[in-house]
């Protein structure tokens, strides 16, 4: 497992790179203008004040924004939805790429269980997704010093546990697609389908109470933003924790118990067709 | 449990489907032989092969390589056993040294670098350039070191020379010889006849999922078809072979000149000539692809009779 650790991390390293830079650069842009939004607080809520009310309502509402926590929740809501993309991507490739190009016969040709290789490639993705949040969270707080926000490194940190929570949700629930839905990209199409309509149920739930029971359904609704600074609601993080969990374990167990697909093959019409034909065949036999 | 053999599959079913991959594939491969399974694409050739390494899962009957059941223990089986999948396909952006390197990895151990190397030098093979520059049988020939180098106790190889050219085909048949004779069992899945026929003492001839034949390679060519040309040196009676066993008169030409199939032993064809003066007699000697062929002809015409 360790090998295979190692060895899918390595693989993550320019992503890693590639992401942790591009968000840490957001928060090293982002950061200082607090102090800009402090200076000119009377025009940014005049500014804010003429914004269509329905806009102001899908982002959360108006009350707080020059709030710390206001502040950070307005430049951090779509974090997840980059994040995700990512997090998606990688979470439906994890094996499936490998065994769609049919790399993944050689590698189980070798004395590793498929459990292992499952666990080992899981944890490097969960490690790469926590190291591009590290590079972002020092973006993030290499400013703070010069900052009005009046926030700790530690208090920045909580925000952005709650944004992996909700990544690795999606990344999860990307690798379960992958192990259930016929090709790659239809697992990573629903997952990020899902995730954007996540997005923008949370907001439009703002809007219409009516679409608030459908939004939680899905694991956006469970971001704190930029109110984690004053703690971390555990039950939501809990809660996206062990969904991510639970997507894992099914995933990894349909792994367990299915067919390795030669390159180009579908899983799910191949599985599907031969239990229907087991099942024609016990009836009549 | 050495006395057990390097293969050995009862009644071993699968589906893809409505497909029917095996049915019932009975099979034992002994160790420290060389097997070749021959069969055409779709006869279930590989199918058997990734149910042996415990990358499908057999929907009925039993499978057993070196005493272990590949579903109950597919660590062990895999730790013993070399394999060669039929379609290689490689990281595109690692080198032959990398790719041996974490395959080497997956089994706890270091490569064994003066073995890859002597591989390597004897199958031409540059371990330092990405595989996305290497040509088709170049990739094999990296899918050959990793298969070989750890030394197995089985080797299963589909197609091993397939895009590789004539002179390091040789070789890899001498690599087999030399696993053999190191104590490893192979088996091998192959079209190319002629290198089945040069190295396989047995031969299992696989069709639509069952085996249909199995038997030492030299035995069931033997048993194979000839055609023989008979010059003789005066006129002989036009119907002076027809009835000896096992005989067929394809053409006779002139009175001179006869062309006859001969099924099994030519025998009772050489004391039949005896009583004629014959001047030139000319075999064709019979091949595994004969062979396979008149299994897969006779399929074709049972078909088309039902």
């Amino acid at each position: 497992m360790k090998a295979v650790f190692l060895y899918t991390l390595l693989r993550f390293r320019g992503r890693i790179v590639a992401w942790g830079l591009a968000l840490g650069a957001l928060g090293l842009l982002v950061v200082p203008f607090y102090n800009v939004y402090l200076e000119q607080e009377e025009q940014m809520l005049q500014l804010i004040e003429n914004y269509p009310p329905e806009v102001m309502a899908f982002f959360g509402g108006t009350a707080d924004i020059m709030s710390p926590e206001g502040f950070l929740d307005g430049q951090m809501s779509t974090l997840p939805l980059i994040l995700g993309i990512f997090a998606v991507l990688a979470g439906s490739a994890l094996l499936a790429t490998d065994e769609e190009s049919g790399r993944l016969d050689l590698i189980l040709a070798h004395p590793v269980s498929r459990l292992s290789l499952f666990g080992g490639r899981l944890a490097a993705f969960v490690a790469a997704t926590i190291a591009i949040l590290t590079v972002c969270w020092l973006g993030f707080c290499i400013p703070l010093s010069g900052s009005s926000l009046g926030v700790s490194w530690g208090q920045m940190a909580l925000p952005f546990l709650s944004v992996l929570a909700v990544v690795l949700a999606f990344g999860t629930l990307a690798l379960l697609l992958s192990m259930m839905l016929s090709s790659r990209r239809k697992a990573a199409a629903t997952s990020g389908g899902l995730m954007a309509a996540g997005f923008f149920l949370s907001g439009l739930s703002n809007l219409n109470a009516d679409l608030a029971p459908f939004a939680r359904l899905l694991p956006y609704e469970y971001f704190q933003g930029g109110a984690a600074i004053h703690g971390l609601n555990l039950v939501w993080l809990g809660g996206l924790l062990a969904a991510s969990c639970v997507f894992s374990a099914l995933a990894g167990w349909r792994f367990q118990r299915r067919d390795i697909r030669v390159g180009g093959e579908g899983s799910l019409g191949i599985d599907h067709l031969a239990f229907l034909s087991r099942l024609r065949r016990s009836l009549s036999g | 449990m050495t006395n057990t053999p390097a293969i050995l599959t009862r009644s071993l079913t699968k589906s893809y489907g409505q497909v029917e991959a095996l049915r019932g594939l009975d099979l034992v491969v002994q160790r420290g032989e060389i097997f070749g399974f021959l069969g055409p694409n779709g006869a279930g050739k590989t199918t058997t092969i990734r149910c042996l390494l415990d990358l499908i899962r057999p929907d009925g009957g039993t499978a057993s390589v070196l005493g272990l059941d590949p579903q109950a223990d597919p660590v062990g089986v895999r730790s013993r056993v070399g394999y060669l999948p039929g379609e290689l396909h490689l990281e595109d952006n690692l080198t032959g040294r990398k790719i041996l390197r974490y395959l080497s990895a997956l089994r706890s151990r270091a490569v064994d670098w003066d073995g890859a190397h002597v591989l390597a030098e004897r199958l031409r093979l540059d371990l330092d350039i990405p595989v996305k520059n290497l040509s088709k049988g170049n990739k094999q020939k990296i899918g050959l070191v990793q298969a070989l180098v750890h030394k197995p106790e089985l080797l299963l190889l589909d197609e091993p020379t397939s895009g590789l050219d004539p002179l390091v085909q040789q070789e890899v048949l001498a690599l087999l010889r030399e696993a053999k004779a190191d104590g490893a069992t192979v088996f091998f899945c192959s079209h190319i006849m002629s290198e089945v026929e040069a190295v396989a003492e047995r031969v299992g001839i696989i069709r639509r999922g069952q085996l249909v034949e199995v038997a030492d390679t030299a035995a069931l060519i033997d048993r194979a078809v000839h055609h023989v040309k008979v010059r003789f040196q005066s006129a002989v009676d036009d119907h002076a072979l027809d009835d000896v066993p096992g005989v067929t008169v394809l053409s006779h030409e002139d009175p001179q000149n006869v062309t006859v199939k001969v099924e099994g032993e030519m025998d009772a064809l050489i004391k039949a000539l005896a009583g004629f003066p014959v001047t030139r007699l000319e075999t064709t000697r019979a091949s595994l692809e004969d062979v396979f062929l008149a299994y897969y002809q006779s399929d074709e015409v049972s078909a088309e009779d039902s």
